[in-house]
Protein backbone atom coordinates (compact mmCIF):
# COMPACT_ATOMS: atom_id res chain seq x y z
CA UNK A 1 0.00 0.00 0.00
CA UNK A 2 2.59 2.52 0.59
CA UNK A 3 4.11 2.39 -2.68
CA UNK A 4 0.53 3.71 -4.27
CA UNK A 5 -0.33 6.38 -1.49
CA UNK A 6 0.67 9.86 -2.04
CA UNK A 7 2.44 10.93 0.94
CA UNK A 8 2.00 14.95 1.53
CA UNK A 9 4.03 15.19 4.27
CA UNK A 10 7.39 13.01 5.74
CA UNK A 11 8.24 12.94 9.36
CA UNK A 12 11.53 12.07 10.76
CA UNK A 13 10.53 10.82 14.59
CA UNK A 14 12.62 8.45 15.15
CA UNK A 15 14.75 8.87 18.46
CA UNK A 16 11.69 10.47 20.22
CA UNK A 17 10.12 8.95 23.16
CA UNK A 18 6.57 7.78 23.44
CA UNK A 19 4.25 9.99 24.14
CA UNK A 20 6.03 12.25 21.33
CA UNK A 21 5.96 10.38 18.18
CA UNK A 22 2.00 10.67 18.57
CA UNK A 23 2.13 14.24 19.63
CA UNK A 24 4.06 15.23 16.22
CA UNK A 25 1.67 13.62 14.37
CA UNK A 26 -1.14 15.17 16.52
CA UNK A 27 0.73 18.55 15.58
CA UNK A 28 1.16 18.07 11.96
CA UNK A 29 -2.09 16.87 11.24
CA UNK A 30 -3.35 20.25 10.40
CA UNK A 31 -0.27 21.15 8.06
CA UNK A 32 -1.78 18.29 5.36
CA UNK A 33 -5.67 18.96 3.71
CA UNK A 34 -8.03 16.30 4.83
CA UNK A 35 -7.83 13.08 2.86
CA UNK A 36 -4.12 13.93 2.82
CA UNK A 37 -1.63 11.17 3.79
CA UNK A 38 1.38 11.45 6.76
CA UNK A 39 4.29 9.01 6.63
CA UNK A 40 5.73 8.90 9.47
CA UNK A 41 8.91 6.78 10.87
CA UNK A 42 9.64 6.13 14.55
CA UNK A 43 11.85 3.71 16.79
CA UNK A 44 10.11 3.92 19.66
CA UNK A 45 8.03 0.70 19.52
CA UNK A 46 4.97 2.02 22.15
CA UNK A 47 4.17 3.95 18.91
CA UNK A 48 2.80 1.22 17.47
CA UNK A 49 -0.39 0.99 19.57
CA UNK A 50 -0.37 5.02 20.75
CA UNK A 51 -0.77 6.36 17.07
CA UNK A 52 -3.74 4.10 16.08
CA UNK A 53 -5.23 4.84 19.76
CA UNK A 54 -4.78 8.96 18.59
CA UNK A 55 -6.13 8.02 14.68
CA UNK A 56 -9.19 6.17 16.33
CA UNK A 57 -10.10 8.67 19.40
CA UNK A 58 -9.69 11.88 17.09
CA UNK A 59 -11.43 10.12 13.50
CA UNK A 60 -8.77 9.54 11.72
CA UNK A 61 -7.41 6.72 9.83
CA UNK A 62 -4.30 4.81 10.08
CA UNK A 63 -3.81 3.06 6.68
CA UNK A 64 -0.55 1.59 7.73
CA UNK A 65 1.48 0.79 10.95
CA UNK A 66 4.67 -1.49 9.97
CA UNK A 67 7.67 -2.64 11.47
CA UNK A 68 10.40 -2.63 8.61
CA UNK A 69 13.78 -3.62 10.56
CA UNK A 70 14.06 -1.37 13.80
CA UNK A 71 11.72 1.20 12.64
CA UNK A 72 8.09 2.08 12.77
CA UNK A 73 6.19 3.36 10.03
CA UNK A 74 3.02 4.70 9.64
CA UNK A 75 1.12 6.19 7.19
CA UNK A 76 -1.54 8.43 8.93
CA UNK A 77 -4.64 9.78 7.05
CA UNK A 78 -6.40 13.20 7.84
CA UNK A 79 -10.54 12.62 7.83
CA UNK A 80 -11.63 15.57 8.75
CA UNK B 1 -20.68 35.07 27.49
CA UNK B 2 -23.91 34.35 28.03
CA UNK B 3 -25.77 33.57 31.39
CA UNK B 4 -25.81 29.48 30.88
CA UNK B 5 -22.08 29.64 30.40
CA UNK B 6 -21.59 31.60 33.38
CA UNK B 7 -23.44 29.25 35.68
CA UNK B 8 -21.40 26.08 34.51
CA UNK B 9 -18.21 28.43 35.73
CA UNK B 10 -19.43 29.26 38.58
CA UNK B 11 -20.85 26.10 39.54
CA UNK B 12 -17.45 24.08 38.52
CA UNK B 13 -15.72 27.34 42.11
CA UNK B 14 -18.89 26.16 43.66
CA UNK B 15 -18.35 22.06 43.80
CA UNK B 16 -14.40 22.80 43.86
CA UNK B 17 -13.68 25.27 46.40
CA UNK B 18 -13.43 23.72 50.12
CA UNK B 19 -12.52 25.10 53.32
CA UNK B 20 -8.63 24.72 52.48
CA UNK B 21 -9.17 26.28 49.16
CA UNK B 22 -11.45 28.91 50.39
CA UNK B 23 -8.73 29.75 52.74
CA UNK B 24 -6.31 30.39 49.99
CA UNK B 25 -8.47 32.77 48.22
CA UNK B 26 -8.35 34.72 51.88
CA UNK B 27 -4.98 34.49 53.33
CA UNK B 28 -2.66 35.20 50.12
CA UNK B 29 -0.54 37.86 51.60
CA UNK B 30 1.11 38.90 48.49
CA UNK B 31 4.27 38.96 50.15
CA UNK B 32 5.89 38.08 46.45
CA UNK B 33 8.42 34.92 48.44
CA UNK B 34 7.18 32.54 45.36
CA UNK B 35 8.49 34.73 43.01
CA UNK B 36 11.75 33.39 43.58
CA UNK B 37 11.02 30.07 43.84
CA UNK B 38 9.41 29.45 40.46
CA UNK B 39 11.36 28.70 37.72
CA UNK B 40 9.31 29.89 35.09
CA UNK B 41 9.19 33.30 36.49
CA UNK B 42 12.36 33.21 37.24
CA UNK B 43 14.02 31.97 33.89
CA UNK B 44 11.49 34.93 31.73
CA UNK B 45 10.56 38.02 34.25
CA UNK B 46 6.92 37.37 32.86
CA UNK B 47 4.31 38.55 35.62
CA UNK B 48 2.13 35.51 34.67
CA UNK B 49 4.23 33.32 35.55
CA UNK B 50 4.36 34.78 39.35
CA UNK B 51 3.03 31.95 41.18
CA UNK B 52 0.30 34.41 43.19
CA UNK B 53 -0.99 35.78 39.97
CA UNK B 54 -1.50 32.84 38.62
CA UNK B 55 -3.42 32.24 41.52
CA UNK B 56 -5.27 35.80 41.47
CA UNK B 57 -7.27 34.89 38.47
CA UNK B 58 -9.12 32.32 40.08
CA UNK B 59 -9.40 34.66 43.24
CA UNK B 60 -10.56 37.36 41.11
CA UNK B 61 -13.40 35.26 40.04
CA UNK B 62 -14.18 33.74 43.42
CA UNK B 63 -15.03 37.63 44.72
CA UNK B 64 -16.92 38.01 42.03
CA UNK B 65 -19.30 35.30 42.62
CA UNK B 66 -18.99 34.14 46.41
CA UNK B 67 -17.79 37.35 48.29
CA UNK B 68 -20.47 40.35 49.15
CA UNK B 69 -17.62 43.06 48.60
CA UNK B 70 -16.67 41.45 45.24
CA UNK B 71 -20.08 41.42 44.23
CA UNK B 72 -21.15 44.72 44.91
CA UNK B 73 -17.62 46.95 44.24
CA UNK B 74 -15.94 44.67 42.25
CA UNK B 75 -13.63 47.56 41.35
CA UNK B 76 -12.42 48.06 45.04
CA UNK B 77 -12.10 44.33 45.49
CA UNK B 78 -10.12 43.64 42.13
CA UNK B 79 -13.29 41.19 41.42
CA UNK B 80 -13.56 40.45 37.90
CA UNK B 81 -15.95 38.39 35.24
CA UNK B 82 -14.52 35.05 33.47
CA UNK B 83 -14.79 36.82 30.08
CA UNK B 84 -12.35 36.27 27.16
CA UNK B 85 -9.07 37.70 28.29
CA UNK B 86 -9.30 35.98 32.20
CA UNK B 87 -9.66 32.64 30.12
CA UNK B 88 -7.59 33.42 27.98
CA UNK B 89 -4.82 34.65 30.69
CA UNK B 90 -5.57 31.74 33.08
CA UNK B 91 -5.03 29.47 30.30
CA UNK B 92 -1.56 30.67 29.89
CA UNK B 93 -0.83 31.12 33.61
CA UNK B 94 -2.43 27.20 34.21
CA UNK B 95 -1.28 25.16 31.69
CA UNK B 96 2.77 26.30 31.65
CA UNK B 97 2.26 25.59 35.09
CA UNK B 98 4.33 22.44 35.74
CA UNK B 99 2.77 21.29 38.92
CA UNK B 100 6.36 21.06 40.84
CA UNK B 101 5.10 23.14 43.94
CA UNK B 102 8.10 24.71 44.61
CA UNK B 103 6.29 27.84 45.14
CA UNK B 104 4.30 26.30 48.16
CA UNK B 105 7.46 25.15 49.90
CA UNK B 106 8.20 28.40 50.10
CA UNK B 107 5.13 30.17 50.73
CA UNK B 108 4.57 31.18 54.45
CA UNK B 109 1.05 30.01 54.72
CA UNK B 110 1.95 26.91 52.12
CA UNK B 111 -0.61 28.11 49.39
CA UNK B 112 -0.84 25.41 47.12
CA UNK B 113 -0.96 27.06 43.32
CA UNK B 114 -0.76 24.15 42.04
CA UNK B 115 -4.43 22.88 43.69
CA UNK B 116 -5.38 26.35 43.19
CA UNK B 117 -4.80 25.64 39.34
CA UNK B 118 -6.23 22.38 39.30
CA UNK B 119 -9.70 24.47 39.73
CA UNK B 120 -8.78 26.63 36.57
CA UNK B 121 -8.30 23.55 34.83
CA UNK B 122 -11.76 22.68 35.22
CA UNK B 123 -12.78 26.26 34.56
CA UNK B 124 -11.09 26.19 31.29
CA UNK B 125 -12.05 22.59 30.58
CA UNK B 126 -15.73 23.82 31.12
CA UNK B 127 -15.45 26.27 28.86
CA UNK B 128 -14.69 24.39 25.91
CA UNK B 129 -10.65 25.80 26.57
CA UNK B 130 -8.46 22.64 28.46
CA UNK B 131 -5.19 21.57 26.44
CA UNK B 132 -6.43 20.10 23.37
CA UNK B 133 -2.85 18.26 23.10
CA UNK B 134 -3.60 16.41 26.30
CA UNK B 135 -6.75 16.12 26.00
CA UNK B 136 -6.22 13.87 22.79
CA UNK B 137 -3.64 12.16 24.93
CA UNK B 138 -5.83 11.11 27.51
CA UNK B 139 -8.39 10.23 25.17
CA UNK B 140 -5.72 7.66 23.40
CA UNK B 141 -5.04 6.23 26.90
CA UNK B 142 -8.95 5.57 27.28
CA UNK B 143 -9.48 4.10 24.14
CA UNK B 144 -6.61 1.83 24.49
CA UNK B 145 -7.89 1.26 28.06
CA UNK B 146 -11.36 0.19 26.52
CA UNK B 147 -9.73 -1.33 23.34
CA UNK B 148 -7.08 -4.03 24.77
CA UNK B 149 -7.66 -6.87 22.22
CA UNK B 150 -7.38 -4.43 19.51
CA UNK B 151 -4.20 -3.65 20.93
CA UNK B 152 -2.74 -6.65 22.37
CA UNK B 153 -0.58 -8.45 19.62
CA UNK B 154 1.25 -4.73 18.79
CA UNK B 155 1.98 -4.18 22.53
CA UNK B 156 3.11 -8.10 22.76
CA UNK B 157 5.11 -7.45 20.57
CA UNK B 158 6.30 -4.46 21.42
CA UNK B 159 7.71 -6.78 24.84
CA UNK B 160 8.58 -9.75 23.00
CA UNK B 161 11.79 -7.26 21.36
CA UNK B 162 12.84 -6.20 24.55
CA UNK B 163 13.00 -9.70 26.18
CA UNK B 164 15.30 -10.57 23.95
CA UNK B 165 17.44 -7.74 25.06
CA UNK B 166 16.61 -8.31 28.10
CA UNK B 167 18.18 -11.78 27.56
CA UNK B 168 21.56 -10.49 25.95
CA UNK B 169 22.35 -8.10 28.58
CA UNK B 170 21.56 -10.56 31.42
CA UNK B 171 22.97 -12.91 30.06
CA UNK B 172 20.35 -14.94 30.55
CA UNK B 173 18.33 -16.69 27.72
CA UNK B 174 15.57 -17.78 29.96
CA UNK B 175 14.95 -13.94 31.09
CA UNK B 176 11.54 -12.68 30.54
CA UNK B 177 9.64 -9.74 30.36
CA UNK B 178 6.17 -11.75 31.69
CA UNK B 179 2.79 -10.62 30.14
CA UNK B 180 -0.60 -11.24 32.13
CA UNK B 181 0.86 -13.28 34.40
CA UNK B 182 -1.68 -14.78 37.04
CA UNK B 183 -0.45 -14.85 40.76
CA UNK B 184 2.22 -12.60 40.27
CA UNK B 185 3.77 -10.64 42.99
CA UNK B 186 4.49 -7.39 41.09
CA UNK B 187 2.36 -5.19 38.10
CA UNK B 188 5.02 -3.39 37.05
CA UNK B 189 3.28 -0.34 34.82
CA UNK B 190 6.02 1.30 32.75
CA UNK B 191 5.67 4.33 30.03
CA UNK B 192 4.95 3.14 26.65
CA UNK B 193 8.27 3.70 25.10
CA UNK B 194 11.25 0.87 25.69
CA UNK B 195 14.35 2.97 27.82
CA UNK B 196 10.90 2.52 30.26
CA UNK B 197 10.78 -1.34 30.44
CA UNK B 198 14.10 -2.49 29.58
CA UNK B 199 15.83 -1.19 32.41
CA UNK B 200 13.61 -2.56 34.97
CA UNK B 201 13.10 -5.80 33.05
CA UNK B 202 16.89 -6.34 33.60
CA UNK B 203 16.63 -5.51 37.53
CA UNK B 204 13.53 -7.62 38.18
CA UNK B 205 15.21 -10.21 36.45
CA UNK B 206 18.13 -10.26 37.98
CA UNK B 207 16.60 -10.22 41.30
CA UNK B 208 14.80 -12.86 40.56
CA UNK B 209 11.70 -11.30 41.00
CA UNK B 210 7.95 -12.84 40.54
CA UNK B 211 6.66 -9.81 38.25
CA UNK B 212 4.84 -8.67 35.22
CA UNK B 213 3.88 -6.51 33.21
CA UNK B 214 1.17 -4.14 32.67
CA UNK B 215 -1.16 -3.69 28.98
CA UNK B 216 -1.00 0.22 30.05
CA UNK B 217 1.20 2.87 30.77
CA UNK B 218 1.47 4.59 33.96
CA UNK B 219 1.68 8.42 32.24
CA UNK B 220 -1.63 10.45 33.26
CA UNK B 221 -2.44 12.85 30.42
CA UNK B 222 -5.92 13.24 32.32
CA UNK B 223 -4.41 14.74 35.50
CA UNK B 224 -2.33 16.58 33.11
CA UNK B 225 -5.04 18.02 31.66
CA UNK B 226 -6.92 18.60 34.79
CA UNK B 227 -9.96 16.42 34.12
CA UNK B 228 -10.09 14.00 37.17
CA UNK B 229 -12.73 11.47 36.11
CA UNK B 230 -10.35 11.06 33.08
CA UNK B 231 -7.42 10.66 35.39
CA UNK B 232 -9.35 8.16 37.32
CA UNK B 233 -10.37 6.38 35.14
CA UNK B 234 -6.96 5.94 33.00
CA UNK B 235 -5.58 4.69 36.33
CA UNK B 236 -8.27 2.61 37.09
CA UNK B 237 -6.63 0.57 33.82
CA UNK B 238 -4.41 -1.27 35.74
CA UNK B 239 -6.26 -0.69 38.79
CA UNK B 240 -8.28 -3.36 37.78
CA UNK B 241 -5.14 -5.74 35.94
CA UNK B 242 -3.60 -5.78 38.94
CA UNK B 243 -6.76 -6.83 40.94
CA UNK B 244 -7.65 -9.86 38.23
CA UNK B 245 -3.41 -10.97 38.52
CA UNK B 246 -3.62 -10.71 42.13
CA UNK B 247 -0.79 -8.97 42.52
CA UNK B 248 0.64 -7.74 46.14
CA UNK B 249 2.42 -4.61 44.65
CA UNK B 250 2.66 -2.20 41.58
CA UNK B 251 5.42 -0.64 40.87
CA UNK B 252 5.68 2.29 39.14
CA UNK B 253 8.34 3.99 36.47
CA UNK B 254 10.20 6.93 36.76
CA UNK B 255 7.21 8.84 36.07
CA UNK B 256 7.00 11.18 39.13
CA UNK B 257 3.10 12.44 38.75
CA UNK B 258 1.72 8.65 38.38
CA UNK B 259 3.18 8.09 41.35
CA UNK B 260 1.71 10.80 42.84
CA UNK B 261 -1.94 9.87 41.24
CA UNK B 262 -1.18 6.33 42.50
CA UNK B 263 -0.12 6.80 46.11
CA UNK B 264 -1.79 9.78 47.32
CA UNK B 265 -4.53 10.51 45.30
CA UNK B 266 -6.21 7.41 43.58
CA UNK B 267 -8.14 5.85 46.69
CA UNK B 268 -9.67 9.53 47.67
CA UNK B 269 -11.57 9.50 43.73
CA UNK B 270 -12.26 6.07 43.72
CA UNK B 271 -13.14 5.74 47.40
CA UNK B 272 -11.97 2.41 47.67
CA UNK B 273 -9.08 0.80 49.33
CA UNK B 274 -6.14 -0.34 46.94
CA UNK B 275 -5.61 -3.85 47.76
CA UNK B 276 -1.85 -3.78 46.94
CA UNK B 277 1.16 -1.85 48.19
CA UNK B 278 2.48 1.26 46.11
CA UNK B 279 6.68 1.61 44.98
CA UNK B 280 8.14 3.78 42.82
CA UNK B 281 10.80 1.54 40.65
CA UNK B 282 13.48 4.14 43.07
CA UNK B 283 12.56 2.59 46.02
CA UNK B 284 12.20 -1.14 44.74
CA UNK B 285 15.25 -0.67 43.70
CA UNK B 286 17.25 0.27 46.79
CA UNK B 287 15.78 -2.20 48.48
CA UNK B 288 17.07 -4.82 45.88
CA UNK B 289 19.95 -3.41 46.71
CA UNK B 290 19.84 -3.68 50.57
CA UNK B 291 18.56 -7.15 50.60
CA UNK B 292 20.97 -8.73 48.56
CA UNK B 293 18.67 -9.82 45.64
CA UNK B 294 20.61 -7.40 43.47
CA UNK B 295 24.28 -6.56 43.79
CA UNK B 296 25.88 -3.89 42.64
CA UNK B 297 30.14 -2.71 41.26
CA UNK B 298 31.26 0.45 42.71
CA UNK B 299 33.49 2.12 40.41
CA UNK B 300 32.22 2.23 37.29
CA UNK B 301 30.78 5.45 36.94
CA UNK B 302 33.63 8.16 36.71
CA UNK B 303 33.91 11.55 38.39
CA UNK B 304 31.66 13.27 40.65
CA UNK B 305 28.16 12.03 40.30
CA UNK B 306 24.81 13.74 42.14
CA UNK B 307 21.09 12.97 41.89
CA UNK B 308 18.89 16.01 41.28
CA UNK B 309 15.25 15.52 43.15
CA UNK B 310 12.73 14.92 40.51
CA UNK B 311 9.65 17.50 42.10
CA UNK B 312 6.87 14.81 42.22
CA UNK B 313 8.42 11.76 44.16
CA UNK B 314 10.57 13.87 46.28
CA UNK B 315 8.95 17.39 47.25
CA UNK B 316 5.78 16.17 46.59
CA UNK B 317 6.34 12.25 47.39
CA UNK B 318 8.77 12.42 50.24
CA UNK B 319 11.26 9.98 48.50
CA UNK B 320 14.72 11.58 49.15
CA UNK B 321 17.47 9.24 50.51
CA UNK B 322 17.11 5.76 48.52
CA UNK B 323 18.08 7.48 45.38
CA UNK B 324 20.80 8.50 46.96
CA UNK B 325 21.62 5.46 48.57
CA UNK B 326 21.65 3.93 45.24
CA UNK B 327 24.33 6.23 44.12
CA UNK B 328 26.15 5.84 46.78
CA UNK B 329 26.18 2.21 46.38
CA UNK B 330 27.60 2.65 42.76
CA UNK B 331 30.15 5.44 43.55
CA UNK B 332 32.52 7.21 46.50
CA UNK B 333 32.40 10.58 44.85
CA UNK B 334 28.83 11.33 45.26
CA UNK B 335 28.07 14.95 46.32
CA UNK B 336 24.60 17.10 46.96
CA UNK B 337 23.43 19.41 44.77
CA UNK B 338 22.94 23.03 45.95
CA UNK B 339 19.82 23.07 46.32
CA UNK B 340 18.86 19.89 47.50
CA UNK B 341 15.74 17.52 48.50
CA UNK B 342 12.58 19.60 49.58
CA UNK B 343 14.31 22.94 48.24
CA UNK B 344 15.60 21.21 44.76
CA UNK B 345 14.40 23.35 41.41
CA UNK B 346 11.91 22.13 39.33
CA UNK B 347 13.26 20.62 35.57
CA UNK B 348 11.00 22.33 34.16
CA UNK B 349 9.58 19.23 32.02
CA UNK B 350 6.96 18.16 34.24
CA UNK B 351 2.96 18.75 34.05
CA UNK B 352 2.69 17.40 30.15
CA UNK B 353 4.47 20.75 29.58
CA UNK B 354 6.71 18.84 26.72
CA UNK B 355 3.52 17.90 25.30
CA UNK B 356 2.34 21.48 24.37
CA UNK B 357 3.91 23.01 21.93
CA UNK B 358 2.89 26.64 22.38
CA UNK B 359 4.83 26.22 25.87
CA UNK B 360 7.88 25.28 24.15
CA UNK B 361 9.77 28.72 24.72
CA UNK B 362 8.79 29.00 28.38
CA UNK B 363 10.00 25.34 29.14
CA UNK B 364 13.47 25.66 27.14
CA UNK B 365 14.77 28.90 25.69
CA UNK B 366 13.95 30.72 28.92
CA UNK B 367 12.49 28.87 31.46
CA UNK B 368 16.15 27.17 32.89
CA UNK B 369 18.19 30.22 32.19
CA UNK B 370 17.85 31.01 36.02
CA UNK B 371 21.30 29.41 36.60
CA UNK B 372 24.18 29.30 34.74
CA UNK B 373 24.88 26.28 32.61
CA UNK B 374 26.66 24.13 34.97
CA UNK B 375 29.45 22.02 32.46
CA UNK B 376 28.48 18.89 34.27
CA UNK B 377 27.49 15.67 32.54
CA UNK B 378 24.25 14.93 32.94
CA UNK B 379 22.94 10.88 33.11
CA UNK B 380 19.33 11.12 32.97
CA UNK B 381 17.42 7.70 33.99
CA UNK B 382 14.84 8.72 32.04
CA UNK B 383 15.47 10.56 28.42
CA UNK B 384 18.29 9.35 27.53
CA UNK B 385 18.83 10.40 23.90
CA UNK B 386 20.17 13.99 23.90
CA UNK B 387 16.80 14.99 22.72
CA UNK B 388 15.74 14.80 26.70
CA UNK B 389 13.65 18.40 27.93
CA UNK B 390 14.33 17.28 31.11
CA UNK B 391 17.92 16.66 31.03
CA UNK B 392 18.62 20.38 29.62
CA UNK B 393 16.59 21.16 32.80
CA UNK B 394 18.47 19.12 35.00
CA UNK B 395 21.80 20.11 33.33
CA UNK B 396 20.42 23.89 33.89
CA UNK B 397 20.03 23.13 37.64
CA UNK B 398 23.38 21.20 38.25
CA UNK B 399 25.40 23.32 40.35
CA UNK B 400 27.49 20.98 42.80
CA UNK B 401 28.75 22.52 46.37
CA UNK B 402 28.33 26.12 45.31
CA UNK B 403 25.51 28.52 47.93
CA UNK B 404 22.20 28.67 46.50
CA UNK B 405 21.90 31.90 44.39
CA UNK B 406 18.53 32.69 44.54
CA UNK B 407 16.64 31.90 48.01
CA UNK B 408 13.46 33.12 47.45
CA UNK B 409 12.69 36.25 49.62
CA UNK B 410 10.08 38.52 50.69
CA UNK B 411 9.74 40.89 48.66
CA UNK B 412 6.42 43.10 47.24
CA UNK B 413 4.03 42.80 45.12
CA UNK B 414 2.60 46.33 45.26
CA UNK B 415 1.90 48.05 42.29
CA UNK B 416 -0.08 46.80 39.28
CA UNK B 417 -1.60 44.69 39.06
CA UNK B 418 -2.08 44.54 42.94
CA UNK B 419 -2.32 48.11 43.54
CA UNK B 420 -5.37 48.05 45.67
CA UNK B 421 -3.18 45.31 47.88
CA UNK B 422 -2.87 46.77 51.57
CA UNK B 423 0.92 46.91 52.89
CA UNK B 424 2.32 43.37 52.23
CA UNK B 425 4.83 43.15 54.71
CA UNK B 426 2.51 44.52 57.87
CA UNK B 427 -0.30 41.90 56.39
CA UNK B 428 2.39 39.18 56.06
CA UNK B 429 3.39 39.74 59.58
CA UNK B 430 -0.61 39.80 60.62
CA UNK B 431 -1.11 36.75 58.64
CA UNK B 432 1.61 34.98 60.29
CA UNK B 433 0.88 35.79 63.47
CA UNK B 434 -2.59 34.30 62.95
CA UNK B 435 -1.99 31.31 61.57
CA UNK B 436 1.65 30.76 63.78
CA UNK B 437 5.00 29.86 62.25
CA UNK B 438 6.10 29.75 59.19
CA UNK B 439 7.74 26.29 60.02
CA UNK B 440 4.43 24.52 61.46
CA UNK B 441 2.60 25.36 57.29
CA UNK B 442 5.69 23.88 55.68
CA UNK B 443 5.35 20.41 57.86
CA UNK B 444 2.54 20.28 56.80
CA UNK B 445 3.47 20.14 53.13
CA UNK B 446 4.42 16.47 52.94
CA UNK B 447 2.45 14.42 51.43
CA UNK B 448 -0.42 16.40 51.27
CA UNK B 449 -2.98 15.42 49.17
CA UNK B 450 -3.97 18.26 47.04
CA UNK B 451 -6.62 17.34 44.12
S1 LIG C 1 1.37 34.52 50.57
FE1 LIG C 1 3.20 35.32 49.55
S2 LIG C 1 4.38 33.49 48.95
FE2 LIG C 1 2.27 32.80 49.48
S3 LIG C 1 1.21 32.78 47.46
FE3 LIG C 1 0.81 34.80 48.41
S4 LIG C 1 2.43 36.13 47.55
FE4 LIG C 1 3.09 34.02 47.19
S1 LIG D 1 3.89 24.87 41.04
FE1 LIG D 1 5.98 25.24 40.21
S2 LIG D 1 5.62 25.96 38.09
FE2 LIG D 1 3.65 26.11 39.18
S3 LIG D 1 3.57 28.22 39.93
FE3 LIG D 1 4.46 26.97 41.59
S4 LIG D 1 6.70 27.08 41.31
FE4 LIG D 1 5.74 27.79 39.39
Amino acid sequence: MSDETKVDLELDLKGLLCPLPMVKVSQNIGKVEVGGVIRAVATDPGAMADIPAWAKSTGNEVLQAEKVGGEFVFLVKRVK
Amino acid sequence: MDSTQLTTLTGVIDKKMNRQLKQYMDICARCAICKDACHQYVGTGDFKYLPARRAELIRQIYKKYFTKTGEFVPALYEARDPDDNLLDELYDSTYACTGCRRCMYYCPFSIDTAWILSVAKAILIAAGRGNEMLGQLADAALFKGDNVEMFKDVIVSGFKDIEVEVQEITGNPNAQVPVDKQGADILYVALAGAHSIRPAAVIFEEAGANWTISMFEAANYGFFDGDIEKARLITKRFIDEAKRLGVKEIVVPECGHAYRVLELFYEAWSKEKMPFKVSHILEKVDEYIKDGSITVEKGLLTGTVTYHDPCQIGRNGGIFEQPRDIVQSLTDNFVDLTPNREQQWCCGGGGGIVAMEEFTETRLDRGTQHTPRSGYRCTSGHRPRGRSDAAQGQEAHARIDEPRDREPQRGTLRGAPFASSPDSDAQAAAYRTRLGSTARGRASNHKRISQ
